[in-house]
């Protein structure tokens, strides 16, 4: 086990990071599944109450770096809402697919809604699936996203092992995630708001302050920009890089498959 | 290139792509001229702001401003903050384009053709005051605003006349467009004579170096 610091947790036995708790690893995706079964609803306006708007902006440069192209085979995992699809959508065209995929079936129908209601149909497939097994053929995607959605799978190396293996040669991984702040005193600012102030908010909005509790201890857990790199290069992706984002407190991951 | 914090300069690029998509669907001429350019990709580079930042044409509709762009650029154009306000504002494009420091790779054609959509644009903000306030009133008010910028406008044509006539012709502190234009021109031939004397220079050097070397 590497030590904390880094945020890596992942173990030779049959527990796992659940927040800052051990759990069984058979456990993990239910219980994840119960944390977002409970904020669904409010989750793109819980969003942009603990972000101010800003987890806008990580996942418009995203898309950015996605270089997504009419025509092109998009999968978004962990797309929760659809806020990254809808985009997707209109980039790639009629000609092109975007597949919204995630673990839960109420983040999905709130996903599906959502990307009706903004006009996003005909060229997106909505997916009930695991990361860590994508039920889609080898090769088969041009560009795979996935924001903030991979600190809450059990096992990452096998997720990573799963979307290299549904990439098409040349197709990239993008990971936007939380990361660890650069600036020591920014740190320490992030860590006040994330204990104290981002479990108050989903109190008072979503009447779940455990939920957010467990997102802030989340994220204190995943792997920092370094060491998720690393993961991206032991999994068999080349020419990684990350791009910090508002001080590193998000950075995102992009990766090549080869 | 990516220099400054992604999320920092996504929020300015997100407010003017707001700011410019919301200008351009009170024009719809714009849209019509903005349409034949549709899918153009132009790179800028603001040198003293030490920013990149792409512009793409969505469609005559839209326009996109990215951080990161993989598209090909039709142009590449690189200068100061200064030199980008002269153009944008500037009412012969190709004449500031020549003279100023501003580097272009690519075709200068797309960029010109942008900068003449941009300067030409004639927004309708009557359309969104009479959505608010109802036929009547928001003719009434759009007519007050319309006369007020037009005045506006025509006071400020009329001062930088004025002060241009005053800073050629009265002060003697200014010299002539085609003078000034002449002038950057003879700067520039001398520049290349300048290049191609020190070229001749150093080749003199390295012969002379050669002929040392070689025994008589």
């Amino acid at each position: 086990m590497k030590d904390d610091t880094s945020g890596v947790t992942e173990s030779a036995d049959d527990t796992t990071d659940f927040g800052y708790s051990r759990v069984n690893r058979a456990d993990k995706a239910g219980l994840v599944r119960g944390v977002f079964d409970s904020v669904a609803s409010r989750y793109d306006l819980m969003n942009d109450l603990m972000s101010g708007g800003i987890h806008r902006l990580w996942k418009r440069f995203t898309i950015e770096l996605s270089a997504a192209r009419p025509g092109q085979t998009i999968l978004d995992i962990a797309g929760g809402t659809g806020d990254l699809a809808a985009k997707f959508s209109r980039l790639v065209g009629r000609d092109g697919t975007v597949i919204l995929a995630d673990i839960n079936a109420a983040m999905l129908e709130v996903g599906r809604d959502r990307l009706l209601d903004k006009g996003a149909s005909g060229n997106v497939e909505v997916v009930q699936a695991d990361a860590q097994y994508l039920p889609f053929r080898n090769d088969s995607i041009d560009c795979i996203t996935i924001a903030f959605g991979l600190r809450n799978v059990t096992d990452k190396a096998l997720a990573l092992a799963s979307m290299l293996r549904v990439l098409k040669p040349g197709g990239r991984l993008l990971v936007l995630e939380f990361s660890k702040p650069t600036s020591p005193m920014l740190a320490k600012l992030y860590d006040q708001y994330s204990f104290q102030i981002l479990p108050a908010m989903g109190r008072l909005i979503a009447q779940d302050a455990d939920s957010y509790r467990y997102l802030a201890e989340s994220i204190r857990k995943h792997p920092d920009q370094e060491v998720l790199l690393e993961m991206m290069e032991d999994a068999g992706f080349v020419d990684c890089r990350y791009h910090n984002m508002t001080g590193g407190i998000v950075a995102v991951h992009v990766g090549i498959k080869a | 290139m990516i220099r400054h914090d992604p999320a920092l300069l996504s929020t300015a690029l997100a407010a003017a792509e707001r700011a410019l998509n919301g200008a351009l669907a009170l024009a719809p001429t714009s849209q019509q001229a903005l349409d034949t350019l549709a899918g153009t990709v132009l790179g800028i580079e603001v040198t003293t702001l030490d920013l990149v930042a792409y512009l793409e044409v969505v469609s005559g509709e839209e326009l996109r401003l990215m951080a990161h762009c993989e598209t090909p650029t039709a142009a590449f154009v690189r200068g100061s903050l200064e030199d980008f306000a002269a153009l944008a504002t500037s009412d012969d494009p190709a004449a500031t384009l020549i003279n100023s420091d501003i580097e272009i790779e690519g075709s200068s054609a797309s960029l010109i053709a942008l900068q003449h959509i941009v300067a030409g644009m004639e927004v309708d903000w009557e359309a969104p005051i009479v959505d608010a306030l109802g036929d009547v009133a928001g003719h009434q008010l759009a007519e007050t605003l319309r006369g007020i910028f037009r005045w506006g406008a025509n006071a400020s044509a009329s001062l930088k006349r004025q002060l241009s006539e005053y800073l050629l012709e009265e002060g003697r502190l200014t010299p002539p467009k085609a003078e000034l234009e002449y002038f950057y021109e003879s700067v520039q031939t001398l520049s290349l004579k300048v290049e191609r004397l020190q070229a001749k220079v150093q080749r003199l050097i390295a012969r002379a170096a050669e002929r040392e070397r070689k025994p008589l």
